[in-house]
């Protein structure tokens, strides 16, 4: 687990990251969100302790960072690059060598991601002869292949096609079932409301929202349903449930009282309509942080 | 700690050896070096001697047959004469019709040149040599002391004076060179040796220096520009980072030299170097490893401010500039290893190298000092280490624009 503390970090005058608070539990994908310049890569250089915080705590599995915290983290920065005249498979085994990983279980760890993500043809392929995608995936490889205990990950997705999308998707989502602390930066909405159960959202470097993301959304999603029903002269004026409705030609969407829980609801209604689509609204994730930005900027 | 600092070093190393950069710089180089150091030599020994043949018009007609005694004495190694003389004086033709006919001839390559000789009426010699080129200074400045000998015997004979006294007279003393040494050996390297062996050693640590530190800014911009610092600062503490670059490209630039000292050793084979001229090996070696040290380091610490390849050229070469210091300074030391502006250059880190290898050249430098500049070069390594260090640290991860002198003063304070 890693527990963050007061985060505090200062340049000069400055104050990129304002007093963050956050934990992350093993086997989940924390969700660090926030628009560009808010302070996500200076909090994520002080969690992988390339930059000293300038008070506040970091502490991983309730130890303070130590010279060993190196080996345990794996990070992918945002922009990718790699050493372009080198081939694949050194510029791997290097990076494996840099968290202390021993030469021949850095090979074989080597071939086994490069088999994983389909690219083993491309071993002793000079990095510069690779597409874009593939550079992408030998980073992401030189990024993991010491199985690192906790791994940081800033826009994983850009420059992926969306079935190469899917390939690494999958392969974050299964180093959840290995237990490991895995904290998302993304600008992709849709991709954080799918991976992330937590999100810290954040804004000049203060926390503006942070929570369960489920609850997040409850937060904000002001009890909506949408429902098909076939017309039979009841009106859904008669339901005291209803504040207010909008009909549209398939569906009508409704606005609930907050006290009322929509699953109740539906069974109430079932005895009166006959219903052939019902759905509780979720406001999406980009909603949300739309709005959170705007109000916090308007602030 | 070590063994990451290793890690780093192999990647640079390895890397960098197999480059075709690297192939071209180790056969570049030495033959850059060669024609600095060998080709002076050869040009300042004499031509391969062969026998010359020279013609006089010698309108007096006294000097002819004594020029020819006098320069009977310079002989070529197999016993020919060097010099063969031809009597042009024709008393029927005059001097500007026989210039006419002997320019020709010096022109058909006939004759090597020919010395006019007129005497005035109150006993003084006009003498010209023409040639078909200016510099032969050699023969000029042979026949000259030819004719002087001649003259002031014709004189000296003319007031009386014994013959065996002038043969005295001229009999001219030589004054040679020597270098003492520690144990009291003597040495004849001459001038010149000393000196382009100098030259070559301050060509030797520039070019290293240069290279080296070429490769180490790139390296950083490389890293730098691909965002792939961050991959490996989040793996490695930036000191290590530092050091393994360091040691890895130190080793590329050794791995060089040893290659080239092959190369050199050949040389001597040849006898082209002399091998006394490595006598104070031990301490070149160190003033060497430690200059080049030095450099170094300054070189990451600049290196690792800048973003661009523009920017990181800019400063190499006001680097390469400084570096050139020494060489302005050379010829002024190696002549006057006491004066006191050389005494000075010698205890500033950035001349130390240079100016302490050559005073070892020209003069018995005692231990004392060897030892004093030495602990002042390590101190200067320590200090250029740490400011360099600091501004690697929070120089690799600032991607903004130039940074002004400002910026990194208030780096080193944090």
């Amino acid at each position: 687990m890693l527990v963050v503390k007061n985060l505090v970090k200062r340049f000069n005058s400055t104050l990129a990251v304002d007093n963050l608070s956050f934990s992350v539990d093993p086997g989940k994908i924390f969700g660090l969100l926030g628009p560009n310049g808010a302070g996500k890569t200076t909090t994520l250089r002080t969690i992988l302790n390339i930059i000293k915080p300038s008070s506040g705590e970091i502490i991983f599995n309730q130890k303070p960072i130590t010279y060993d915290y190196y080996n345990l983290i794996g990070y992918l920065p945002e922009e990718r690059g790699l050493y372009k005249r080198s081939k694949v498979i050194d510029v791997l085994k290097y990076f494996a060598a840099l968290k202390n990983v021993n030469k021949k279980d850095a090979v074989q760890l080597a071939d086994i991601w490069l088999k994983k993500l389909n690219i083993l043809n491309y071993r002793e392929k000079k990095i510069d002869q690779l597409s874009k995608g593939n550079q992408q995936k030998v980073q992401l490889i030189a990024a993991i292949i010491h199985n690192p205990l906790l791994l940081i990950l800033d826009e994983p997705f850009t420059g992926f096609d969306p079935i190469n999308q899917q390939e690494v998707k999958n392969l974050i989502l299964s180093f959840l079932s290995e237990g490991k602390t895995i904290i998302l930066s993304t600008h992709q909405m849709d991709l954080a409301e799918k991976l992330c159960e937590e999100i810290l959202l954040i804004n000049d470097g203060k926390e503006v929202c942070a929570g369960k993301l489920s609850n997040i959304k409850k937060r904000f999603s002001g009890n909506n349903i949408r429902l098909g029903f076939k017309e039979n002269g009841i009106s859904l004026k008669e339901f005291p449930e209803i504040v207010k409705f909008d009909t549209y030609s398939n569906y009508t969407d409704i606005q609930l009282r907050d006290d009322i829980i929509p699953s109740h609801f539906l069974k109430k209604l079932i005895e009166k309509i006959e219903v052939h689509h019902f759905s509780v609204i979720e406001p999406t994730l980009n909603r949300i942080f739309i709005d959170l930005i705007k109000d916090d900027i308007h602030k | 700690m070590m063994k990451k600092i290793i890690a780093i070093a192999r990647w640079e190393f390895l890397e960098k050896v197999k480059t075709k950069t690297f192939l071209i710089s180790l056969i570049i180089t030495p033959l850059l070096i060669i024609s600095f150091s060998v080709l002076p030599s050869l040009l300042f020994r004499q031509e391969a001697p062969r026998v010359e043949v020279i013609g006089v018009i010698d309108t007096s007609g006294i000097y002819f047959d004594n020029l020819e005694k006098e320069l009977e004495k310079y002989v070529l190694p197999d016993g020919q004469n060097n010099y063969v003389l031809i009597n042009l004086t024709q008393p029927n033709l005059d001097i500007e019709e026989l210039k006419k006919i002997s320019d020709n001839k010096v022109l058909k390559n006939l004759l090597e040149g020919y010395l006019i000789i007129q005497t005035t009426s109150n006993d003084s010699v006009f003498a010209e040599y023409r040639s078909n080129a200016f510099g032969n200074f050699e023969i000029v400045g042979r026949l000259e002391e030819a004719i002087n000998s001649v003259r002031i015997a014709q004189i000296l004979q003319r007031e009386g004076m014994k013959t065996n006294i002038i043969s005295q007279i001229q009999d001219r003393p030589v004054v040679h060179q020597k270098k003492i040494e520690k144990e009291g050996k003597v040495s004849d390297l001459d001038f010149l040796t000393t000196f382009f062996l100098s030259i070559v050693f301050i060509l030797l640590l520039m070019m290293m220096v240069i290279y080296s530190g070429q490769l180490l800014v790139r390296s950083i911009i490389e890293e730098k520009s691909s965002r792939l610092i961050e991959m490996l600062v989040s793996s490695s503490t930036p000191d290590e980072l530092l050091a393994g670059k360091v040691l890895g490209l130190s080793l590329l630039g050794l791995t060089q030299i040893a290659i080239w000292a092959l190369i050199g050793l050949g040389l001597v084979g040849t006898a082209l170097v002399p091998l006394n001229a490595f006598r104070n090996v031990l301490p070149m070696l160190i003033y060497f490893i430690l200059g080049f040290l030095f450099y170094t380091t300054l070189f990451v610490g600049i290196g690792s401010a800048v973003n661009t390849e523009q920017q990181a050229q800019q400063i190499t070469t006001y680097l390469s500039l400084i570096l050139m210091l020494p060489v302005v300074i050379a010829m002024p030391v190696i002549q006057n290893p006491d004066f006191i502006v050389t005494k000075i250059f010698s205890y500033i880190p950035l001349t130390i190298p240079t100016v302490m290898v050559l005073r070892l050249n020209v003069q018995n430098v005692s231990n004392f000092e060897i030892l004093l500049t030495i602990l002042i070069l390590v101190l200067s390594i320590i200090i250029s280490i740490k400011i360099s260090a600091k501004i690697f640290r929070i120089g690799i991860l600032s991607y903004g624009n130039k940074l002004s002198l400002k910026e990194i003063f208030n780096w080193l304070k944090e």
